[in-house]
């Protein structure tokens, strides 16, 4: 409780001082983003479309959420961010006392979350995402307590917000499938292949998809009824067709740039999706038992091998990092050398990458290889989590001959 | 002799009215402000993001009387940001009108050129240079084909244009042209301004930015898909091995 407290009084303090700051000085604490959100609000007061503010590439529940920011305080989205934030950490400490954990223990690890100046300095500067991993966290916590409608519901909502939730949606299949029981005697290929196609027909997984595909369809109608096509591109089709061809965390950001005008860009487009694509397979195969363990390794792969990254992507498995570490059988020290790991690889990169922008020499060469350096380096910290994950279920860990 | 007298008032008043209004021609003031204007430019700052700097000299009782616009002409190479030149509002007392959108994320190659109406406050300066500071930023430009490290942006030297509200003679300004622009930067009515032809013309300003190396597209393309089949390989391999099953 006190942990919430504080990290509840933390951020309204860092609100406070970024109006302050804000208002003094020539660099804003403010994100660009919130006043894009704001803006797009504001036009929604007047009738309008919150398109017309341009860049506001979001859904438009989002401006609708913020319209009191309009009628009310210019601080109201802030607000609403960091108290999403807040029940974030909550959740969180109640998936780990769900998942056995002693409260004291699962405390520790929720104010990993709590206490942790990244997502604090990330809402009160005015970024949505929080909403985004208070809705997946919900998604994992009522799956986790098998309130299928209410986890489809906000499954559903999180599509809505951001495309990414979508890849949960094979894990999710997975652990709500239903295999019978095995024939005697062992069975031919295609049988056992259309025994597990059918396991997927069953009364929890149907329920979930129509549930969760009705929230997501009924919003999108509703919003195209409202706004158009421009709802359409500027919400999802944009964001799905982006070729952004700046520098950039992604290990495809040289080879995109020296191909974009190329009759091989769309060909090279669809060798980045694919690695992309059969990893996200391959680690909903092996872990959907753990849809918590899954849903991590499934954002991590995705912005890993994403053909565009930036760091506000690294927000979206971190939120599902404090849910996974307990099972990790990892020394603290080795842990902290993974983090270190990783931080080094970001600034092996950010490095040429202030020389190019900033001061304008051609290292291009070396932002490309330390943006492999990057990816070689987040497989081997996934590698290591993958090693080291031994939660204390009921589940065998396959026995490796 | 009250009569002559008066007379005589009358006359010397009218006189040097007379002379007054002679020597205060707006037109001719105008010419003489013109002629005795000066303007320098100056690019600062590194890298993509760069700031121009343009300082106006004028003589200083034209302040409260003559209006003036700066009109640049930018290359495709570089963009104004509209939200950042927004949000530094307040710092600036400088107004600036933009000729079409700006997309900030297109390369050089996909977009024009454009053209920005800048307008500097006059009000709070009784003497001393104008000086108008634009941040601007170079776009992503094609990848060279020949192992070339740079390209090179041209930025002209941007246009001095002055107007008073007295004189509507523009045509008697010779030899500096007379061009239509708008008036304020609300862009709601057009107006004559006649453009300063300076005498030493100030050169463009060049600077070069990085370009990537298209001459190495194979061995990047192949670089990054081996390393990313490597990768992806190892970790199938770590998650199926350590897969977790029923018991």
């Amino acid at each position: 409780r006190d942990s919430r407290v504080c990290a509840l009084s933390l951020r309204l303090f860092l609100i406070a001082y970024g109006q302050y700051q804000d208002s003094r000085m020539e660099v804003k604490y403010t994100d660009i983003d919130y006043h894009v959100f704001t803006d797009a609000a504001s036009f929604i007061t007047q009738g309008e479309s919150p398109y017309n503010r341009s860049t506001y590439r979001y859904t438009p529940l989002l401006a609708w959420l913020l319209t009191p920011n309009v009628y009310f305080t210019a601080v109201f989205g802030k607000i609403l961010f960091v108290v999403c934030d807040v029940l974030s950490g909550m959740i969180i400490y109640r998936i780990l006392c769900l998942q056995g954990l002693q409260s004291e223990t699962a405390c520790r690890f929720s104010s990993l979350w709590l206490l942790n100046p990244l997502p604090m300095g990330v809402s009160s500067r005015g970024n949505a995402e929080s909403i985004l991993s208070a809705l997946v966290l919900s998604t994992l916590l009522c799956m986790e307590t098998r309130r299928l409608t209410l986890a489809a519901l906000f499954y559903g909502l999180s599509v809505h917000m951001k495309i990414y939730p979508v890849t949960y949606a094979l894990p999710i299949a997975l652990s709500l499938h239903r295999s019978a029981p095995t024939a005697e005697g062992g069975e031919r290929r295609w049988k056992s292949l259309i025994r597990f196609i059918r396991g997927f027909f069953n009364k929890d997984l149907l329920l979930f998809a129509s549930v969760a595909g009705g929230v997501f369809c009924s919003l999108s109608a509703l919003f195209y009824h409202m706004y158009g096509w421009e709802f359409l591109y500027e919400t999802y089709l944009y964001h799905l067709t982006r070729r952004d061809i700046r520098h950039n965390f992604s290990p495809y950001f040289y080879m995109l740039y020296l191909t974009a005008d190329s009759r091989w860009s769309c060909l090279l487009g669809l060798a980045a999706f694919l690695p992309q694509l059969s990893l996200l397979c391959v680690a909903s195969l092996a872990f959907h038992r753990h849809l918590a363990f899954t849903c991590f390794l499934h954002t991590a792969i995705f912005v890993s091998f994403n053909k565009v990254c930036t760091s506000q992507y690294f927000l979206w498995y971190l939120c599902l990092l404090p849910l996974i570490l307990p099972h990790l059988h990892l020394s603290v020290r080795e842990g902290l050398m993974l983090l270190l790991l990783w931080f080094s690889a970001q600034a092996l990169w950010l490095g040429p990458a202030y020389l190019l922008e900033f001061k304008g020499l051609n290292t291009f060469l070396w932002v490309w290889m330390a943006g492999l350096l990057f990816l070689i380096i987040n497989c081997f910290i996934l590698i290591t989590l993958v090693v080291h994950y031994k939660p204390a279920h009921n589940t065998q860990r396959l026995k490796v001959e | 002799m009250y009569l002559v007298l008066f007379a005589l008032l009358v006359f010397s008043t009218c006189h040097c009215l007379d002379n007054n209004e002679e020597n205060q021609d707006p037109c001719g003031l105008l010419r003489q402000w013109i002629e005795t204007s000066s303007m320098s430019v100056d690019l600062n700052k590194e890298g993509y993001h760069r700031e121009l700097t343009t300082t106006v000299e004028l003589s200083p009782d034209a302040f409260s009387n003559v209006r003036v616009l700066l009109v640049y002409r930018w290359p495709r190479g570089v963009y104004v940001d509209p939200f950042q030149l927004a949000s530094m509002s307040a710092q600036r007392d400088w107004q600036i009108l933009l000729d079409s959108a700006i997309d900030l994320e297109l390369p050089a190659h996909q977009t024009s050129g454009f053209v920005t109406f800048v307008y500097p406050g006059l009000s709070k300066l009784t003497s001393g240079p104008l000086k108008v500071t634009i941040p601007v930023h170079g776009r992503y430009h094609m990848p060279s084909s020949d192992g070339e490290a740079f390209t090179f942006i041209t930025i002209e030297a941007p246009e001095l244009l002055l107007r008073t509200e007295t004189c509507t003679r523009l045509s008697s300004l010779e030899p500096h042209a007379v061009v239509n622009a708008p008036c304020t930067v609300n862009n709601l009515t057009t107006c004559g301004w006649v453009q300063i032809q300076q005498n030493q013309m100030i050169g463009p300003i060049s600077f070069q930015i990085p370009v990537g190396d298209g001459s190495l597209v194979v061995p990047v393309c192949g670089g990054t898909l081996l390393i990313t089949l490597i990768c992806c390989v190892a970790l199938t391999k770590y998650m199926w091995k350590h897969r977790i099953v029923d018991a």
